[in-house]
């Protein structure tokens, strides 16, 4: 079968730079670097190197194809260039590290910063990770000893640009991967100095790192994370297209119409932290614009799971898990509270509609887009997630596992909700993208990943470390500003639970 | 210390001035009009001829065959583009690509500057400095040493002009050439006083860019820019006078250019009349590139005219065998012969490969090469929808309309009575030959 990014060509290469633009017929070259774009015309021609096969000279970059080329290589996730350097900024978080082994794995030469600030945060909401994980000196050396990789880390905070600079132009890297950001809403609610800080790292972050990518490195393709959050949750009931209104949207006003194909589609954040990601999303969308920068902006739903091959092949490798209010994901936190026997917390009504991937898909899905990079000034959205369940329906979920494969008498309750969002809306998010365009499909169901966390975090010395935070998983951070732990309105007991929920009845396991 | 210190004056200094684009004719009737004394000067005093430029007539193969004194078929440049090797994959062929040594590389003893020549990128190591010309990407890897950078930056150095702009204004583009000018002649300045060089090369490549998008002004003298495109021969001329100032007596100068100009009417559209004439498909329309070509394809082109046979066994998706190859020409031939647009005869004559290229790269040459009536401006393009067309570029290449220009000590027989690009390097070596040790 023909793989995804097979009739990519050097256009899309990260190893080409597109040295400029030549019109023959007036014997002229142009001046602009940075003016690349392929022609209509067939006498204007774009010129590529590439650092990688310096003997072909000068040639048109959309004549070699992935395909064609011996650099790119057959992977299961499509051709990807030998030994990519993929450098990735937060490699020390829940999604940093894991991409970190799963692609040194198939071969890249990954490089990475962090600064520990996840560790920091965690630290001072006074809650820890309940999988318990190594410090990273000790998870490098066990990346060697265990998988063979050599990883390029350094300590180092994003927000310090002379040295990320130095070190992105010593890598080069030909991808890079920015989970470098506060991923809380709770934690940019708390006060006026969190939200600061989340809205400072974030998007002053990503702004620095798209001046060092324009200086350094131009023709790599970045990776930002975004969030489906972004564009919230319309009470229109309006598709949440992938970042732009597809070609054949219009909107009709006062008997006349406009295409809008092409446009950002409205984002409607809820929180300020989810303020932050759309401000990036400007920020890069601009950049692409001005300096011909490539880019994935990735919307991606509520992460949910604890495995890949690499993270379960030796406790010093696992990856952090968090359940507290600001840094748990919902799936995350209620497999958490169902061990340890505390009701599963349901905000308001429980009928929020919100896009999931699990944490294996995710690493899949991010591996397919590095493998396709935008072609130059492309700036491209894709909502990464595998679908769209109601916190009701998860929770009867985890209960329903835990229940039947772990022996937990798991109840579910109710609680206030503290943030302001819809407790009941309609929701239509378009995710066609990834197995259309990169081959994706999610091989993980919920109640697989679900299955596995079960698996590790009931055992005892998991379970104690959940037991040691349970005073830290009721929220207590209210959007309106008050200080006060949510109240419960009230407890499901087993037998009460709602419908059945569609579940699948035995797990596949690999 | 420097090898050409050590053989002081073992012959006298040698320096070429190109002038990329430059016909004949106009040297002649600025010379005479007054617009260029120094050029008239040289004309008295030296020998000047019309020179032929090579076929197709354009800067990378005319300059190639100019610094290397050989045929494409041993320089191996046949054009901008080709398409490299067994594939339908556009290159473009660099100084990396060239076959034959140039001349200064054949003399190592000679210490040479050599600014702006066309296809002379990237820049490798010589006895001397080199700056490339046009196609040059960046201006690092256009030059040797790299230690001159910084120096040729402060100069605001530009390799070339951004032909783009003369789309959106031709006077912002006038300021543009005038500037890129300025710089080369500091450049120029610079290196002739800190070099302590035996032969000096400066090709000036703004007249190529002036003719194609102003040639109109300058045969229309009550056009906008007429004085300006004077006036930039004119500044030429100054530079000129002062080289000739700075020489010495034993010293020799040529002065040449690549190829003519005379002016665009039509653009004609090569791989148009192809499809039209049943040689050449694509699977896509419009095709993005070459590589879309169907598969009964017989003939396509290149850029500006070179018709290649889409031979089996050379091309993945070759059709014509060998043994049809003749036919498939005969046929190209008798077709081109009879193409006309607007009442006149488009093509005045297809060259075979045989009769012009000759060497070991000759079998990587076009099949056939086509020279236009004049008027028409032949192009390869592959998107083009229609037969002919015209933009706002108003000058077009001539192959006849080359100069040539040498003033040396002696013989008036070392330039051939009709000479061709290929002739340079001889009369070079002839000149520097002749001189005392």
């Amino acid at each position: 079968m023909k793989l995804h990014n097979a009739d990519k060509t050097c256009w899309n290469c990260p190893a080409i730079d597109l040295a400029g633009k030549v019109d023959f017929r007036a014997c002229g070259q142009s001046a602009e670097k940075f003016e690349k774009r392929v022609s209509e015309d067939s006498d204007i021609y774009i010129m590529a190197e590439c650092h990688r096969r310096p003997e072909l000279g000068l040639f048109d970059p959309i004549s070699i194809t992935f395909e064609q080329c011996p650099e790119w290589q057959a992977t299961p996730y499509g051709y990807m260039l030998q030994n990519m350097r993929v450098m990735i900024l937060g490699m020390d978080g829940y999604l940093g590290w894991t991409l970190t082994l799963w692609l040194g794995s198939l071969g890249c030469e990954v490089s990475g910063i962090d600064n520990y600030s996840r560790r920091d945060w965690v630290m001072e909401r006074g809650s820890h990770t309940i999988v318990p994980i190594a410090r990273m000196t000790e998870r490098l050396h066990a990346a060697k000893e265990v998988l063979g990789l050599d990883i390029n880390f350094r300590r180092m905070d994003i927000m310090d640009r002379a040295r990320l600079r130095g070190f992105v132009e010593e890598v080069k890297p030909e991808a890079i991967v920015h989970y470098a950001e506060n991923p809380s809403p709770a934690y940019s609610m708390i006060d006026a100095e969190h939200a600061i800080e989340v809205q400072r790292n974030n998007v002053l972050g990503t702004l620095g790192l798209l001046f060092i990518i324009r200086d350094t490195v131009p023709e790599t393709s970045l990776l930002k994370l975004g969030t489906m959050g972004e564009y919230g949750t319309p009470l229109t009931g309006r598709p949440l297209f992938e970042g732009m209104f597809p070609a054949d949207a219009v909107l009709h006003w006062d008997g006349r119409e406009w295409s809008m194909g092409g446009e950002l589609t409205p984002r409607d954040p809820v929180s300020f932290y989810h303020v932050s990601k759309v401000q990036d999303t400007f920020n890069i969308y601009e950049a692409c614009k001005y300096w011909w920068l490539r880019s994935y902006d990735i919307m991606q739903g509520v992460i949910y799971g604890v495995h890949t091959d690499q993270v379960s092949a030796d406790p010093r490798l696992r990856t952090r898990l968090d359940i507290d209010e600001c840094f748990g994901t919902v799936i995350n936190r209620f497999v958490a509270q169902a061990v340890i026997g505390f009701p599963l917390t349901i905000y308001g009504a429980g009928e929020q509609i919100r896009a999931f991937i699990a944490l294996e898909d995710a690493m899949q899905c991010m591996t397919r887009l590095i493998c396709s990079p935008p072609e130059p000034g492309q700036y491209a959205v894709v909502n990464q997630m595998s679908g769209y369940y109601s916190i009701g329906e998860l929770a009867e979920t985890v209960a329903k596992i835990g229940r039947k494969y772990f022996d937990l008498p798991v109840k579910i309750q109710r609680v206030e909700n503290p943030r302001v969002e819809a407790d009941r809306h309609p929701f239509e998010p378009i995710y066609e993208k990834l197995p259309k365009e990169f081959g994706f499909e999610p091989r993980v169901s919920p109640e697989e990943a679900v299955y596995r966390m079960f698996e590790l975090l009931t055992r005892p010395e998991i379970k104690e470390r959940i037991e040691q935070k349970k005073h830290l998983i009721l929220p207590q951070t209210w959007w309106s500003g008050i200080k006060k732990r949510v109240e419960t309105i009230e407890v499901f007991e087993e037998a009460e639970a709602s419908e059945e929920p569609v579940i699948v009845e035995q797990p596949v396991l690999e | 210390m420097d090898v050409a210190r050590r053989f002081p004056k073992n012959n006298s200094r040698l320096v070429i001035v190109g002038l990329d684009g430059m016909p004949y004719r106009l040297i002649k009737n600025l010379a005479e009009k007054g617009t260029m004394p120094n050029m008239k000067r040289l004309i008295e005093e030296g020998v000047f001829r019309q020179m032929e430029s090579s076929i197709p007539e354009v800067s990378s193969v005319a300059w190639s065959s100019i610094i290397t004194g050989t045929n494409p078929g041993v320089h191996g440049i046949f054009g901008f583009t080709d398409l490299a090797p067994g594939t339908y994959r556009m290159t473009f062929p660099n100084f990396n690509s060239l076959k034959a040594k140039p001349f200064w590389e054949r003399e190592s003893s000679r210490r040479s500057v050599i600014i702006n020549v066309p296809n002379t990128y990237p820049a490798r190591s010589l006895n001397g400095v080199l700056i490339a010309g046009f196609v040059a990407l960046d201006l690092e890897k256009a030059t040797y040493p790299r230690s001159l950078v910084p120096q040729l930056e402060s100069m605001d150095y530009r390799v070339d002009v951004d032909s783009q702009r003369a789309q959106e204004s031709l006077s912002f583009f006038l300021k543009d050439l005038d500037r890129t000018l300025e710089a080369r002649i500091s450049a120029y300045r610079y290196l002739w006083h800190e070099e302590d060089w035996t032969t000096f090369m400066l090709v000036f490549t703004g007249v190529d860019r002036l003719a194609h998008f102003l040639w109109d002004a300058y045969e229309d003298e009550s056009h906008k820019y007429h004085w300006a495109f004077l006036s930039h021969l004119h500044r030429i001329d100054e530079v000129l006078g002062e080289i000739m100032q700075g020489m010495e007596d034993d010293d020799s100068i040529i002065l040449l250019s690549d190829h003519g100009f005379e002016l665009l009417e039509k653009e004609v559209y090569i791989n148009v009349a192809l499809r039209e004439e049943g040689f050449l498909s694509f699977d896509r329309e419009p095709p993005a590139s070459l590589k879309e070509i169907g598969n009964s394809t017989k003939a396509f082109a290149l850029d500006p005219a070179r018709i290649y046979v889409n031979l089996k066994g050379r091309y993945p998706r070759g059709c014509v065998k060998p043994e049809d190859r003749e036919a498939v020409i005969r046929d190209l031939e008798s077709a081109f012969s009879a193409l006309v647009v607007d009442g006149r005869k488009v093509i005045r004559r297809a060259y075979r490969k045989g009769e012009i290229f000759e060497g070991p790269f000759s079998p990587q040459a076009p099949d056939l090469v086509l020279l236009a009536n004049e008027g028409f401006n032949l192009r390869a393009s592959i998107k083009a929808a229609q037969l002919w067309g015209k933009d706002i570029r108003t000058g077009k290449h001539s192959q006849p309309d080359a100069f040539l220009l040498v003033k040396g000590d002696g013989d008036k027989g070392i330039v051939p009575k009709k000479p061709r690009v290929f002739d340079v390097v001889d009369i070079m070596d002839k000149l520097q030959r002749r001189r005392p040790i």
